[in-house]
């Protein structure tokens, strides 16, 4: 009888058989990868805010400690954004003529509010409390990283709760004393390990993994 | 050449009735079994696949329905969180026992009836676990995260938890049907391949040829074709017993009186086969007839799987009464109150009917008048599959339904969703069972030349020793 | 927008919310409209804002905004999460405001003129908790239903707003000017054609306004409806000592009291505290009191009691009088005599007046006779003289001035302005009264009469049948949005302060009064300058003094002295003997609804929702009657009868209740509503009232002149059926060890070691986990012998935890949402049953079964041994459920929350993620109370104080049945309760270790009725 099939098409039958395996594997592979670049956690992505604050000005160049306009981060849930009249504080004095804070004064003036862009952003079912951290030693760097050298801030850790548990599991290493809190620049000096212990028992940490930790 | 089967049977009862009615050549054999595939389309099988094409329709809707409104859509309520969706899950795997059952233990033990019906029996089975594996995920409350029950390494730095009989369902599951696809598919092999010689049209012997793996028939094709079936046949035997074994654990681990229960696993794959075999005999009594295979499906095969449904079942009657048995000798007040509750609450028709169903019709088969008579063993067979539905019914929902706290007791009505889904799964699960007498031979037919092999060795009286293999004379089918 | 920023404080659910953004949208505009003409409008904002409201209504705007911000905010999954959310910060951000910490505001709620202090918890100008204000005497801390339920009408967007006149939309500024062109129309005659009829009130601000319209209009007259009138307890003390004078019962120190068809633990006013005085010597021992009930429906009370003789209302007297001629006779009260009258021979009360009064005469100054507002004067006249026969005046019951400004708030004075309109006296009338045209007695036809009036103005916050009826219509200003005050029962004042600016276009009671007196000032004012003087205070002193009552919640040194009460026995015997009681047929009692009072909070969907206390019905009221009587008149549950009553019938489906009075039916009030569709612009989608169609209206068959009950009722079968949704499946335990009680004879013999066996450990095969090494190990305890059941803890715990109402029809499949549901099991006969209550919320089982049948660990153990249950995980396969041998899991089979309004959005508690469809949810031990106490005790450096966390079912209890707190620590009381005799597990034998106790309820029959 006639051939079916050309001696070839042996080749292309596995070679078909072999790219469908393939693909079925790859499909969830892909997935979880992506899940874990910036893509799929919003990293590394400057937002450009309604106002352009430049906090490298602010922190760098004019020395202003975080908690003077995040007032509440060491005895709330939230950190706090300032209010505009905090701003005005200042820049009714400074820049007051300066188009770049039009919106602040508006926003002074008029009662209406300013709409700034969310760039660190939790799942709703995620309870996370700025107080507890910043009084257990952890610094705003370790979440917000070198906020001092951004223009625009950006969000460089990925906030997967892997990420989250990563530190509750080990806390030592991410710990710093009290006064380098806000210390976006601090390093630690001489045996980190060592010292993440010392300031263990220091701060009395006692991170917990239990789901309604963060999830209630 | 369908004979009219029943002249040639042996009056003498002592006599049983032949593995296979006449002594085909291997092309009559072939001729005979491809038939139905060649042959113009019937308007019976269209009349029927219409409907159940509906049915299919109905499936989709409610599936539908289920997706949008959420299982608010069915009757489930607390107490009765599991009703229907788990019910329907449990009968259909239940159902899909058999396939494996006769192709793998019955070949292990060299059962030669098994060899005209194992292929209509696994196929049966795999549709059934299609339908069973719907469930699982239909009955989530939040579906779109079914992927949570894989262990994978997700973000989150969670897995599923390994003590949850649910998760292994969902291993046990999704192995069986691998197993079970396998193997029908590797029987499927040398037919599909006399399929595609004998295929009229390019495009037919171009499918059948794909699938045919390019099977020669070659000794070699043989060798390996042996091997991996008696493989695959030694690897689905346990699974036959562990996965129904393990999905009576989903209620055996529990707390519930009524679920809590040393005694499922057992009683729940006597039950399996019991169901199974009921439910091949209710498709194979008709697709014998309309595919004129009489002279291959004997009297000999229907009877022996009557046989094992009245085994299985005084098996699944012994669990009944072990189950009461402890309820009572236990003395636990609220194991005895849920299966007084059984016989003698709202829902005391189910557990009646059950009883009629699994308990006394299938009595009826000692009676060799009865169990040979074709449309009895029919009625029968239905009957046993109603009742098993039903045991899972009681099992789940009347179990549910009244437990702990008098206060929290409740009545479960299923909702027109609940309904077309248990519809629709029938209706699938018959469509493409009709559609697979269509598309492949319904029974093997490179087995059957094999059995006449050996058949016309004993009539020789060369005894089942010494048979000449179909490698050694080259069947016409390649 | 802080808080909503960094904590989106309405978790709302993760699917499908992008819906959300349009609804903010869509409500900002409105919103702005709003505050413009709040703020904007030159001429209204002094005197409309004082600068200090300008405080709270600014933070209330900052408030809503945030929700707004927030609602947009949530956008559910990180799958499909928009590119940025908004952050909205203060503009001027309060000094108070801590964003993302919550501030607790005293202010107070009231009910028919009766305040209770209340702390409302509030997030940055969102009010989402309404607690009890220890502070204040009719609190206690404690809460009732209906003072948490306000918090759902406060948000409702159904609620009436605007201003029309005559079919005209007026702004608030041209509505003043045109009121008092109105008024001044009234000059001429010196207010003779001009009525107001309002509600009861204690308020001293509303009491000013009044007597300077009177002033004004000395012709003018004020009417007071209230459809719970109590004249007839007014009119009892009048005939019992001359004046009306206010009983006030000190439960603590009476060991034996006599209840007379008096609710004192369910719809009484003082409830709250009456529960908390009496269950304080509830304890066993020698001291545990003893509480006899005579009533007709099986109450709260009546379920509670150590005694329950069940008799039609005109019985009642009767017994009393029996009790009293007992006490004359066998006991030496002469004084009683002339008010004795023994009871027929074969009453089967006999045994029980003579054991009653042989208790009641053994605790002489230790005992009190309350009768309940629905017996008549004589009733309650004959209780004032057995109370001073049997020494109780001064020891257990004191008398004061009333504190409402009209004593008389009944049918009578409604009954002269009905004559007055329909003789077409009136030309203006100033409604603030609730709702009178369907709450008035059918025989006044008011709600016709209404329309006769050409000026009918009605001030409501629902567009119920009066609104329908008359043409001012003015949506009212909810308590938590207006300035005011109001006293206790006890003349306790507290200052109502605000919690946030007018959700609406909204008028209140003083504003709509000050605009017919012509007097454009804000009700802040009027508030701070009636107080300055009342208080002799000016400056900064009364500045201090001021906000020291802001904080406090009440005005100190405000309650009314005690009077020194003298019977009037003469007077009292007339009266007992020339009352006449109707009797013959069948008897009808009209009662105040345990969920929608009488017909208020019908639109309520929290109390609809709330399953009776006895009949365990939900969204609705039936006709109650015993099973004796329904086998009579051949009726069964469910069957829709035709009541007929004085050529007045209506028809209502029956519920047999057990306990029950023979020969009588119950007519629970506040059903068969016909509220109209609001008509809002902005809602999105138009309710339906959800009064609307479910119950019947008893009002229809009362009548002004047999007020409470009447008799001669005709019940015949209609045959048409009624499915009611009940919460509860089986009301009998089955012979099962659940809810156990001894008698205090019973319990030091026989209970203390049967209940052995229901605690202690258990043979097991796995170890269970040892927490006692913890710093904390959380558990509850529930003592049975203080719960009554008044279900304040169901509507807490729904406040608290963003429970969702699921409906009628979801209650009829057994899909209700409470985590906390109040079993209520009857045992004895049906005629005369024992009944007890008990909470169930999910009981923390240390090995617990729902835990390992997760195939997600979506439920799991913490560290400190809760069951933490976490909806984000969940995919919802129910298995947990099953498992679960409480049943108390609660799974969303649909969308519940479905689409928001944005003021619904603003109740949610931020703490508290808002759970989607599909996943299960139970109670959580209030874990988001744990976990911010947990974080402020550790950034201070110290451990949880003990009281420190309270979960919201304790924390409205007022009995303190329920008890939380830390195991490991010996000194709380929580753990002194695990460690009592009388503890016990439930479903003990099944080795689940459950972390919440229960306590055996003790009783205290009377050997001599036993």
């Amino acid at each position: 009888m006639s051939a079916l099939f050309k001696p070839s098409s042996n080749i292309l039958f596995r070679t078909v058989l072999f790219i469908g395996v393939v693909v079925v594997l790859a499909i969830p592979v892909t997935l979880m990868t992506w899940a874990r670049t910036p893509f799929g956690t919003n990293q590394f992505d400057p937002v450009t805010q309604p106002v352009q604050f430049d906090h490298r000005h602010h922190v760098v160049d004019d020395g202003i400690d975080c908690r003077y306009c995040h007032t509440s981060v060491d005895r709330s849930a939230s950190a706090g954004i300032p209010p505009t009249e905090l701003c005005l504080n200042c820049h009714s004095q400074i820049w007051n003529k300066s188009a770049l804070l039009d919106v602040v004064r508006q926003s002074g003036a008029t009662g209406q509010p300013i709409e700034w862009l969310r760039v660190h952003r939790l799942p709703d079912f995620v309870y996370f409390n700025h107080a507890i951290h910043v009084n257990k030693g952890v610094g705003c760097a370790s979440c917000h990283g070198r906020v001092d050298q951004m223009a625009a801030v950006q969000q460089v850790a990925p906030l997967t709760m892997n990420w989250c548990l990563d530190c509750h599991r080990n806390p030592a290493p991410h710990l710093r004393p009290p006064d380098q809190i806000t210390n976006l620049a601090w390093r630690p000096e001489g045996d980190a390990a060592a010292i993440g212990q010392e300031l263990m028992k220091r701060y009395d940490v006692h991170s917990r993994t239990s789901c309604t930790t963060c999830h209630r | 050449m369908s004979t009219a089967p029943n002249q040639l049977l042996a009056d003498d009862p002592l006599e049983p009735y032949p593995l296979m009615v006449g002594r085909p050549d291997d092309r009559t054999v072939t001729e005979d079994v491809l038939r139905p595939i060649w042959r113009p389309t019937r308007k019976g099988w269209l009349m029927l696949v219409g409907l159940g094409s509906v049915g299919v329709a109905l499936f989709g809707l409610a599936v539908t329905v289920t997706f949008a409104v959420g299982i608010g859509a069915w009757g489930n309520n607390i107490p009765v969180a599991w009703a229907f969706d788990i019910t329907n899950f449990v009968w259909w795997i239940g159902i899909g026992h058999a396939g494996t059952l006769i192709s793998a233990i019955l070949l292990l033990f060299q059962q030669r009836w098994r060899t005209s019906i194992n292929r209509m029996a696994e196929a049966m089975t795999l549709f059934a676990v299609m339908m069973a594996g719907a469930y699982p995920l239909l009955h989530l409350g939040r579906p779109q995260f079914f992927y949570w029950l894989f262990p994978y390494p997700s973000t989150l730095g969670l897995w599923p938890q390994f003590k949850s009989p649910l998760l292994w369902d969902v291993f046990a599951v999704s192995t069986y049907f691998t197993v079970s696809f396998l193997f029908w598919y590797l029987g499927l092999i040398p037919d599909l391949a006399s399929l595609r010689d004998a295929s009229k049209h390019r495009w037919q012997r171009m499918v059948y040829g794909i699938f045919a793996l390019g099977w020669r028939g070659s000794a070699h094709h043989w060798r390996h074709y042996r091997i991996a079936y008696l493989l695959l046949a030694g690897l689905a035997t346990p699974l036959v017993l562990s996965v129904h074994t393990i999905v009576s654990f989903d209620f055996a681990v529990s707390v519930l009186p009524g679920w809590h229960t040393t005694i499922f696993p057992p009683y729940f794959v006597a039950g399996a086969i019991f169901s199974g075999f009921a439910m091949v005999l209710t498709l194979m009594i008709p697709a014998r007839r309309y595919l004129g295979l009489e002279h291959f499906v004997t009297m000999r095969h229907l009877e022996n799987m009557a046989k094992v449904i009245l085994a299985t079942g005084l098996m699944v009657d012994y669990g009944y009464v072990m189950e009461n048995f402890f309820a009572w000798y236990g003395g636990n007040p609220y194991e005895a109150f849920a299966f007084w509750n059984r016989s003698h609450g709202p829902y005391a028709w189910a557990f009646f009917t059950q009883m009629t169903c699994n308990v006394l019709v299938p009595q009826l088969l000692w009676f060799r008048k009865l169990r040979t008579s074709v449309a009895v063993l029919w009625v029968i067979s239905i009957l046993v599959n109603v009742g098993m539905w039903l045991e899972r019914f009681n099992i789940i929902v009347v179990s549910l339904h009244r437990d702990f706290m008098p206060t929290m007791w409740g009545i479960y009505t299923p909702t027109w969703v609940d309904w077309s889904l248990f519809i629709g799964t029938i209706a699938t699960f018959g469509t493409l069972f009709l559609l697979f007498l269509r598309a492949v031979p319904a029974v093997s037919a490179s087995e059957v030349k094999e059995l006449r092999r050996q058949l016309d060795a004993e009539a020789a009286g060369g005894g089942t020793h010494a048979v000449p293999h179909l490698s050694q004379t080259r069947p016409e089918a390649s | 927008m802080p808080s909503m920023s960094d904590r989106p404080s309405l978790p709302a659910p993760s699917d499908g919310d992008r819906s959300e953004r349009p609804d903010s949208r869509a409500a900002l505009p409105k919103l702005w409209r709003n505050l413009t003409e709040l703020a904007g409008a030159p001429s209204i904002s002094p005197e409309e804002i004082p600068p200090e409201v300008g405080e709270l209504v600014h933070l209330g705007r900052r408030g809503f905004l945030q929700v707004l911000g927030g609602s947009a905010a949530v956008m559910g999954l990180a799958a499909c999460r928009p590119p940025h959310e908004k952050l909205v910060p203060y503009v001027h951000q309060p000094v108070e405001v801590t964003p993302g910490t919550p501030q607790a505001y005293a202010t107070a709620v009231a009910i028919d003129g009766l305040a209770t202090g209340v702390l409302v918890t509030s997030y940055q100008g969102r009010p989402t908790k309404v607690e009890g204000n220890p502070a204040h005497p009719s609190s206690l801390g404690a809460i009732g239903t209906f003072e948490q339920a306000t918090l759902l009408d406060l948000y409702d967007p159904g609620r009436a707003r605007g201003r029309e006149v005559l079919g005209q939309p007026f702004a608030l500024r041209p509505f003043l000017v045109r009121a008092s062109e109105l008024a001044a129309s009234h000059d001429a005659d010196k207010g003779a054609r001009l009525r107001f009829l309002v509600g009861p009130s204690s308020s001293p601000l509303i009491g000013d306004l009044r007597r300077r319209l009177l002033e004004r209009f000395p012709r003018a007259r004020f009417r007071t409806w209230a459809p719970l009138s109590e004249d007839a307890r007014t009119e009892g003390s009048r005939v019992a000592f001359g004046q009306p004078l206010d009983p006030r019962l000190h439960l603590d120190k009476a060991s034996v009291v006599l209840a007379l068809d008096a609710d004192l633990f369910g719809t009484d006013p003082e409830a709250l505290r009456q529960s908390r005085e009496f269950t304080s010597r509830r304890n066993p021992g020698p001291d545990l009191n003893r509480l006899y009930v005579a009533e007709t429906t099986l109450t709260v009370t009546g379920g509670f009691a150590d005694h329950r003789f069940r008799m039609r209302p005109s019985e009642v007297l009767g017994f009393g009088q029996a009790i009293a001629a007992a006490l004359a006779e066998r006991h030496g009260l002469a004084q009683l005599r002339p008010l004795g009258h023994s009871l027929p021979a074969g009453s089967p009360h006999l045994r029980a007046a003579a054991a009653v009064a042989a208790d009641l005469a053994r605790s002489r100054g230790k005992c009190l006779v309350a009768v309940g507002p629905g017996q008549p004067p004589a009733v309650h006249a004959l209780g004032h003289a057995l109370n001073a026969a049997l020494g109780a005046d001064g020891a257990t019951i004191t008398y004061r001035q009333p504190v409402l400004h009209d004593t008389q708030t009944g049918p009578d004075g409604l009954r002269e302005l009905a004559a007055e309109i329909a003789a077409g006296q009136v030309d203006t009338l100033v409604c603030t009264a609730w709702n009178p045209a369907y709450s008035a007695p059918a025989d006044l036809d008011f709600g016709g009469l209404l329309r006769k009036v050409p000026h009918s103005i009605y001030l409501s916050t629902r567009q119920d049948e009066t609104w329908a009826r008359c043409n001012w219509k003015l949506g009212a200003t909810h308590p938590f949005e207006s300035w005011g005050d109001a006293r206790g029962r006890d003349g306790t004042a507290s200052i109502v302060q605000p919690l946030l600016a007018p959700l609406w276009e909204t008028t209140s009671e003083a504003e709509l009064l000050s605009a017919i007196l012509g007097e454009g000032r804000s009700t802040y004012d009027q508030v701070r300058d009636l107080w300055r003087s009342r208080a002799r205070l000016a400056g900064p002193a009364f500045e201090q003094a001021w906000s020291a009552w802001l904080a406090q919640g009440i005005v100190p040194a405000t309650a009314e002295p005690v009077v020194r009460a003298t019977p009037r026995w003469e007077a009292i015997a007339a009266a007992v003997g020339a009352v006449k009681l109707p009797t013959g047929g069948l008897e009808v009692r009209f009662a105040p609804d345990a969920k929608v009072l009488d017909g208020r909070f019908a639109e309520n969907a929290w109390m609809q929702e709330l399953p009776d206390p006895i009949t365990s019905l939900c969204w609705d009221n039936a006709a109650q009657v015993s099973p004796a009587t329904a086998g009579q008149l051949g009726i069964d549950n469910g069957a829709v009868v035709k009541l007929t009553c004085r050529d007045r019938s209506i028809e209502a489906p029956v519920w047999i209740v057990p306990g029950h009075a023979d020969g009588a039916v119950t007519l629970p009030l506040g059903y068969g509503r016909a509220t109209t569709v609001p008509q809002p612009v902005e809602l999105d989608n138009k309710p339906e009232p959800l009064a609307n169609g479910i119950g019947f209206d008893a009002y229809r068959l009362r009548r002004s002149t047999a007020f409470w009950f009447d008799a001669g009722l005709a019940v015949t079968a209609t045959g048409r059926r009624w499915t009611f949704a009940v919460q509860q499946g089986d009301f009998a335990q089955e012979g099962r060890p659940h809810a156990l009680s001894y008698t205090n004879g019973d319990w030091p013999k026989q209970g203390t070691h049967e209940v052995e066996e229901h605690r202690g450990p258990q043979p097991v095969i796995i170890e269970p986990v040892n927490y006692d090494k913890e710093a904390y190990k959380w558990g509850m305890a529930i003592d049975l012998s203080r719960c009554t059941g008044c279900s304040a803890c169901v509507i807490a715990c729904q406040e608290e935890n963003n429970i969702p109402v699921v409906g009628r029809e979801q209650v009829q499949r057994r899909r209700q949402m409470h985590w906390l549901r109040i079993d209520r099991y009857f045992s004895g006969t049906a005629e005369d049953p024992v009944t007890i209550s008990q909470p169930v919320a999910c009981v923390h089982c240390e090995s617990a079964p729902c835990e390992y049948v997760c195939p997600v660990n979506a439920t799991v153990h913490s560290d400190e041994g809760l069951n933490e249950m976490i909806y984000n995980r969940c995919v919802g396969t129910r298995y947990c459920s099953n498992n679960c041998p409480y049943k108390v899991r609660r799974f969303n089979f649909l969308d519940y929350r479905g689409e928001m309004e944005p003021t619904e959005k603003m109740l949610m508690n931020p703490d508290v993620t808002v759970r989607v469809r599909g996943v299960m949810e139970k109670c959580t031990y209030c874990v988001q109370r744990i976990e911010r106490s947990r974080i402020q005790a550790r950034v201070e450096g110290r451990p949880i104080r003990e009281g420190e966390v309270k979960s919201a079912c304790q924390q409205s209890c007022p009995t303190e049945a329920i008890a939380f707190g830390n195991l490991n620590d010996p000194t709380s009381r929580v753990a002194a309760l695990h460690r009592d005799e009388r503890r016990y597990d439930l479903l003990h034998d099944l080795g689940t270790r459950p972390r919440t106790a229960y306590l055996v309820r003790i009783t205290n029959p009377n050997p001599e009725l036993t």
